[in-house]
């Protein structure tokens, strides 16, 4: 009887093969990476924030936060292929240490992540979420970074994006469930309104799927976060460029299953971190020190 | 329960009493279909009213024009996957039997590669091919180009899909199609040769329609999982029925109500296939056993008009009588 295993758990190929092309060092992927790994200075448990942790989260002692792995600077697998490194893994332990409890930083597809926040899978999700008012319907944020949306393009021969209104005409890559696709789809029905050939939107899994198009020619153009970006342009070797500047800069938030009582505990230990200088010197050690901000807030979507 | 009649009774005053036989219970079965009774009743109570579940976003999303849509993809996908399948795995199967040494080879080559590799790096590899071969050029080498084009035109996303799925699927059929060819009698390759019937005959009007009683439930079966496979084309962005499903569910959240709309309508379209499947056997059983047994349709029609009427019992003799 033949088994044909990876057709009959399309997950865990996917998965795997996410890996695989990881590992196999295509232009814009991530072999070097933080090579100084992802050493935050060990922070000390502060006991005034420890104890507003809620009873049965400080019980089972040890964070689990999930991120979509497929996105470096911000989450992606180290060398070792299974362990989950880049600045919301960095942050995630520094909260954890403040707070005085251990984090398990998980990879979990991005769209499925919000959903297992509300089934109770995961206690908190640290994935480069941008905190949007309709995503606030289903959990409440803690903002901590600012990140705009960069539009990257091969290096020699792309077009000139400076805007979301110069996609009109052109073949667009962008990761499923992102707030860059919501913003694709919609430039695509203001440019056929407008009389303008339309925006051909391709939505894939993952972002390697979507930086892969790119380089492949399949997409003239991508769009991801800023810091996201920058990475990708820099680890490409000269094969992607960024095209205009960021628009649309926004905050992510870490994502918390309503009612859970971790918003409070969280926001205090993002400002110790702030106020102790380890938040800088986590973003500087990713390079991506322009998005910091000074204010956390719960729920700051603008909108 | 009557007494048997007595070694007494004179011979010749006709027939005894008739024998009551009562059938052999079976409590056991009785039990256990019982237990399952209860605990089938038990989950669908369940299903259908824990709220978690949300049939009313099941039903609000079934026939919406997205899913629809994805649906239509799907069905495109399978059945031409299938059949590109089914065509070119023949052929694969009847060069693997050829006595040219150079067919067979590479007839053995394309199975070995084709079931070797995952059919997710299959459909990546068709997709993003312009990444190694920006263009294709037909022409002498080192020479004048005749024609060239982009691959991206070449080859658009949904080609990708349908050869990802179809060469892989090719070389599963040609190793079932194999099968169902070694299944026939040699007794037949001798007499189509002894009338003087060539190879490319004695395939296509003698073996291949015996073969086909034991190549088509493995078809019918991957047939069936092909339906499902086609979901791997997600990878490259193509919207079939699952991945349309999981965009819905990354921008509005309701990740398990949308993920029963699609399991639903794979679970209908399974059943579909089924049938069609056991009507396509039967098809192919004539002449195999002297009456084909009734189809489920045929026994529901004969169970619903016909009725069992008890045949008259013999005239019982009094004891005694004269014969």
């Amino acid at each position: 009887m033949s088994t044909r295993l990876s057709t009959r758990l399309p997950g865990v190929a996917l998965a795997a093969c996410a890996v695989l092309l990881a590992a196999c060092g295509s232009s814009n992927n991530t072999t070097s990476g933080g090579s100084g790994g992802s050493s935050s200075s060990s922070e000390s448990k502060v006991a005034s924030i420890a104890s507003e942790v809620p009873g049965s989260i400080a019980s089972k002692g040890t964070l689990t936060v999930a991120a979509d792995a497929s996105y470096p600077p911000n989450e992606f697998f180290g060398s070792d292929g299974k362990t989950v490194i880049g600045m919301d893994a960095d942050l995630a332990k520094a909260l954890g240490e403040v707070m005085g409890l251990k984090v398990d930083v998980v990879n979990a597809t991005f769209d499925s992540i919000l959903p297992g926040l509300a089934s109770g899978k995961y206690d908190l999700g640290m994935s480069s979420f941008t905190d949007t008012k309709k995503r606030e319907e289903t959990v409440d944020f803690v903002t901590y970074f600012n990140a705009g949306t960069s539009f990257f393009v091969k290096a020699s021969g792309g077009p000139a994006i400076n805007s979301l209104d110069d996609l009109c005409g052109h073949k667009v890559s962008v990761e499923k469930g992102t707030t860059q696709q919501d913003d694709a789809t919609a430039q695509d029905g203001k440019c056929k309104s407008a009389g303008k050939p339309g925006v051909d939107v391709q939505v894939y899994p993952d972002q390697n799927g979507a930086n892969q198009a790119l380089s492949s020619g399949r997409a003239d153009v991508s769009m991801a976060d800023s810091p996201v970006a920058d990475y990708q342009v820099k680890q490409s070797g000269g094969q992607f460029k960024i095209s205009g500047q960021p628009y649309g800069a926004a905050p992510y938030g870490i994502a918390i299953p309503k009612g859970n009582g971790m918003s409070k505990p969280l926001l205090d230990a993002l400002k110790q971190l702030i106020s102790d200088g380890t938040y800088k010197s986590i973003l500087d050690t990713w390079g991506i020190a322009d998005g910091a901000i000074s204010n956390p807030q719960v729920n700051g979507a603008q909108s | 329960m009557e007494p048997v009649p007595s070694a007494a009774e004179p011979a010749g005053t006709g027939r005894g009493e008739a024998i009551k036989a009562i059938p052999v219970r079976h409590p056991g079965r009785w039990l256990a279909a019982l237990i399952v009774a209860v605990g089938l009743g038990g989950l669908g109570y369940s299903m259908a009213t824990t709220k978690a579940w949300r049939w009313d976003l099941v039903a609000q999303y079934f026939t919406s024009q997205r899913v629809l849509d994805g649906l239509w993809q799907t069905l495109l996908l399978t059945v031409i996957a299938m059949a590109i399948g089914i065509t070119l795995g023949t052929v694969v199967a009847v060069l693997r039997l050829s006595p040219n040494p150079l067919l067979s080879a590479a007839s053995w080559f394309y199975i070995w590669f084709f079931r070797g590799t995952p059919v997710l790096v299959q459909i990546l590899f068709w997709n993003f091919i312009a990444a190694l071969y920006p263009t294709v050029v037909i022409g002498i080498p080192g020479g004048p180009a005749f024609w060239h084009i982009d691959s991206n035109t070449l080859i658009p996303t949904f080609v990708a899909a349908i050869l990802g799925l179809g060469l892989n699927e090719a070389a599963y059929m040609a190793e079932i199609v194999r099968a169902g060819i070694l299944s026939v009698d040699e007794g037949q390759h001798e007499a189509a040769q002894a009338l003087g019937m060539s190879r490319l005959q004695t395939m296509r009007r003698i073996v291949l329609p015996q073969a086909m009683r034991v190549i088509i439930p493995p078809t019918g079966n991957e047939t069936i999982s092909m339906l499902k496979t086609t979901s791997l084309v997600s990878v490259i962005g193509y919207a079939e029925l699952l991945y349309s499903v999981q965009l819905i569910y990354s921008q509005n959240f309701k990740q398990i109500p949308l993920l029963m709309v699609a399991v639903i309508w794979y679970l209908i379209f399974t059943s579909v296939l089924t049938a069609v499947q056991y009507y396509i056997e039967r098809y192919f059983a004539r002449g195999s056993t002297r009456e084909l047994p009734p189809t489920p349709l045929q026994r529901l029609s004969r169970m619903l008009t016909t009725f069992h009427v008890q045949p008259p019992l013999p005239p019982v003799a009094p004891p005694g009588a004269a014969p």
